[in-house]
């Protein structure tokens, strides 16, 4: 269905990709996507090479697929992913689908993707635009993460959250203070937002 | 028992119209159809500002002293005039004066005589200038465009609903639809679409909103939780539901676990933004809490070309607020619930007695040979999967349940006539219904237009709409030619 599909979506005139990058990076060229990174071009090697590198770690993620997660790239760009993370079991996120913005930079991997969520939820280190705090995506981050590590360390949070270090200060409280209310409100996003 | 009702309807075997009263006079009104009870004629000035409602009084009418029976004979002066077979019951205003009447929408509410019309102000010019938020880009504004509930006894306006600087298709009531007291209407500006109940005491209440949410309190709910921000980039409620569902299936279809990244790249990411980028066209009920939406591209959901391009098809239950299936119009598996249970998609149109009678491929075999003809016929089995889909959702109340349209009883040309409601370029020939049962029989022929047919030769379009009551053998042509007056006939049983 796959190459009927996209036959027909371009020849039906469909607005092909999102947000102005779409076709940027086709297949293995590895060229920098049009509108993406809000950083610019440091040269075209090393965009080149951020290419590369985000090539290889499909190729990983192909082989080693961490638990209940998958990504991909939106369209052909390579430097635009969408992520997808399952609602932990035994978390009040469970049943929930979650689809996350994963955007690279051009000297990818030398600095962090941007991710936010697409979905709805309700979570002390997600604030109420989608944005996502984590240690790993700021100064925390190395060069030898890769896209599977950060799905991990995404879901990781996920179920265990850091209120210390929260963007969402009444929901950090609510979470420490009492938990069981807080996972109450946050399976009713659950349904709500995220099925 | 469905049997014995036909067997009752072969009686309209004989009883067809015999006699035309050729350019009836008859007051200059656009007239629209006969409510499918057969207690109103609706029609709408010229003007499109004013609704006018007749009551059909064929049957009362009966001749006193000399009323020979031969077919020759004139009819008394009395028997030929619009007013000895049409009632008029009153003429209501529902139009400003930068409003008019969409002449193409009405809606009848059988149950409690009730009927739904719409005006509107002229479309912007330039579908690009005013881009609010939350529009589609792309789709056109209206300034306003208002839905009024009518009680058809007497034109009373019970109810009004308006939807400003938006856009609803209101061509042919596509943009709504009526499942018994719940109507939908689709703003294909902002990807909305609304569930309004319509009460007996006469009211239009909005029970449920389905677009950017799912749930009738969600933007509450996220209020009281201070998590309004303007400007999030969050899919909305209906494309969140949408995407889970595909890619739940995406993801279920590979089971092993390597081959599954792989599986969803190439099926779901790779086609993620043409899935976001989808925008809903057109929705009908399948039962009170099922609906069937379908998706495709900006520029086919606006203009009125009948494309075959991609679009897809989903299940929606509005109270659980999940989406229960998926298809692509391509897809045979829908193809196939079409072929065998169309009746599903049209269910509603059961709701009176007359139009349990419309004829489909899956009450009559004659409509199924047809259907099953063409299927043979076609070169392209997607192509003709296609073209079978653009029916779907089914248009609400656009079938005429006259008995005349009936494909176990007559035969006809339905490149010229149909049950389906539209209007049709005209031929100088009279159009023939033919006996199924005797097929050297024309029953009868109506013919549009003036007697003699007209010097012309034919050359300016002329435009053909045919109103048939639902029950009796009584039908209104109408033609229209440009430039020219339009000439209505009537054709009844004498």
């Amino acid at each position: 269905m796959s190459s009927s599909l996209s036959a027909s979506l371009t020849a039906t005139g469909f607005p092909s990709g999102g947000g102005g990058g779409a076709s940027g990076g086709g297949g293995g060229g590895g060229r920098g996507g049009g509108g993406v990174g809000a950083r610019p071009w440091s040269s075209a090697t090393s965009a080149s090479a951020s290419g590369k590198r985000i090539q290889k770690e499909m190729v990983d993620l192909n082989a080693n697929p961490p638990v209940e997660c998958a990504a991909g790239p939106k369209n052909d760009n390579l430097y635009h992913w969408i992520a997808t993370i399952l609602g932990p079991t035994g978390t009040p996120y469970e049943g929930g689908v979650y689809f996350l913005d994963i955007i690279f930079p051009c000297d990818y991997p030398y600095n962090p993707p941007t991710v936010s969520f697409k979905t709805r939820i309700y979570h002390c280190n997600i604030d109420s635009a989608g944005k996502l705090s984590l240690g790993i995506l700021k100064e925390g981050w190395s060069p030898a993460m890769t896209i599977s590590k950060l799905l991990l360390a995404i879901r990781s949070i996920i179920i265990n959250p850091d209120p210390f270090n929260s963007l969402m200060p009444t929901i950090a409280r609510l979470y420490l203070t009492d938990k069981a209310k807080h996972d109450e409100i946050a399976a009713e996003w659950t349904m709500r937002f995220a099925r | 028992m469905c049997g014995q009702i036909n067997l009752f309807r072969h009686f309209y075997e004989n009883l067809c119209p015999s006699h035309t009263i050729y350019d009836i006079n008859c007051p200059d009104y656009s007239f629209r159809k006969f409510t499918d009870d057969g207690h109103f004629l609706i029609a709408f000035s010229r003007t499109h500002q004013d609704l006018i409602v007749y009551r059909p009084s064929w049957l009362s009418y009966s001749c006193k002293g000399d009323c020979p029976f031969s077919l020759d004979a004139h009819l008394p002066p009395k028997a030929q005039c619009f007013d000895s077979f049409f009632h008029h019951l009153y003429t209501v205003s529902l139009a400003s004066a930068n409003e008019f009447i969409c002449k193409d929408f009405f809606l009848y509410v059988h149950t409690l005589r009730f009927g739904l019309f719409a005006t509107s102000t002229a479309q912007a010019n330039d579908p690009t200038t005013s881009s609010a938020e939350g529009a589609v880009h792309g789709v056109p504004s209206i300034e306003k465009i208002t839905f009024y509930l009518v009680r058809l006894d007497d034109g009373v306006v019970l109810d009004e609903k308006a939807f400003c600087n938006d856009f609803v298709n209101l061509a042919h009531c596509t943009g709504a639809f009526l499942y018994d007291d719940l109507l939908c209407i689709v703003s294909l500006r902002y990807q909305t679409i609304h569930i309004l109940q319509i009460r007996e005491s006469g009211n239009l209440v909005e029970v449920r909103k389905i677009g950017a949410y799912c749930q009738e309190d969600d933007e509450l709910f996220l209020q009281s939780h201070a998590q309004v921000s303007p400007g999030s980039s969050f899919l909305p409620g209906i494309k969140q539901r949408l995407l889970s569902f595909i890619f739940r299936k995406t993801w279920n279809e590979e089971a092993d676990q390597n081959m599954r990244v792989q599986h969803l790249k190439k099926k779901f990411y790779f086609h993620f933004q043409d899935y976001v980028d989808l925008i809903i066209w057109k929705v009908q009920f399948l039962d009170r809490h099922h609906l069937l939406i379908k998706f495709g591209s900006v520029d086919g959901g606006v203009s009125r070309s009948t494309d075959q391009g991609l679009s897809f098809f989903a299940v929606y239950n509005m109270e659980t607020t999940e989406v229960v299936s998926f298809y692509q119009n391509s897809s045979e598996e829908m193809y196939s619930f079409f072929e065998q249970f169309y009746d599903f998609f049209n269910s509603v149109s059961r709701s009176t007695l007359h139009a349990q009678f419309i004829s489909s491929h899956t009450n009559n075999m004659h409509a199924l040979d047809q259907l099953l003809n063409i299927k043979n016929k076609s070169t392209s089995f997607s192509q003709f999967v296609k073209k079978m889909m653009l029916t779907l959702p089914y248009t609400c109340q656009s079938h005429s349940p006259s008995p005349y349209f009936d494909l176990s009883l007559f035969r006809y040309d339905d490149k010229l006539i149909s049950a389906i409601d539209r209007h049709r370029h005209s031929t100088e020939h009279p159009i023939k219904f033919i006996s199924l049962r005797q097929p050297n029989v024309v029953k009868f022929k109506i013919k549009p237009g003036a007697e003699g047919g007209g010097p012309d030769g034919g050359r300016p379009k002329k435009v053909s709409s045919f109103l048939f009551h639902p029950y009796l053998p009584l039908i209104l042509s109408v033609q229209q030619t440009y430039m020219q007056p339009t000439v209505v006939n009537l054709h009844f049983r004498r």
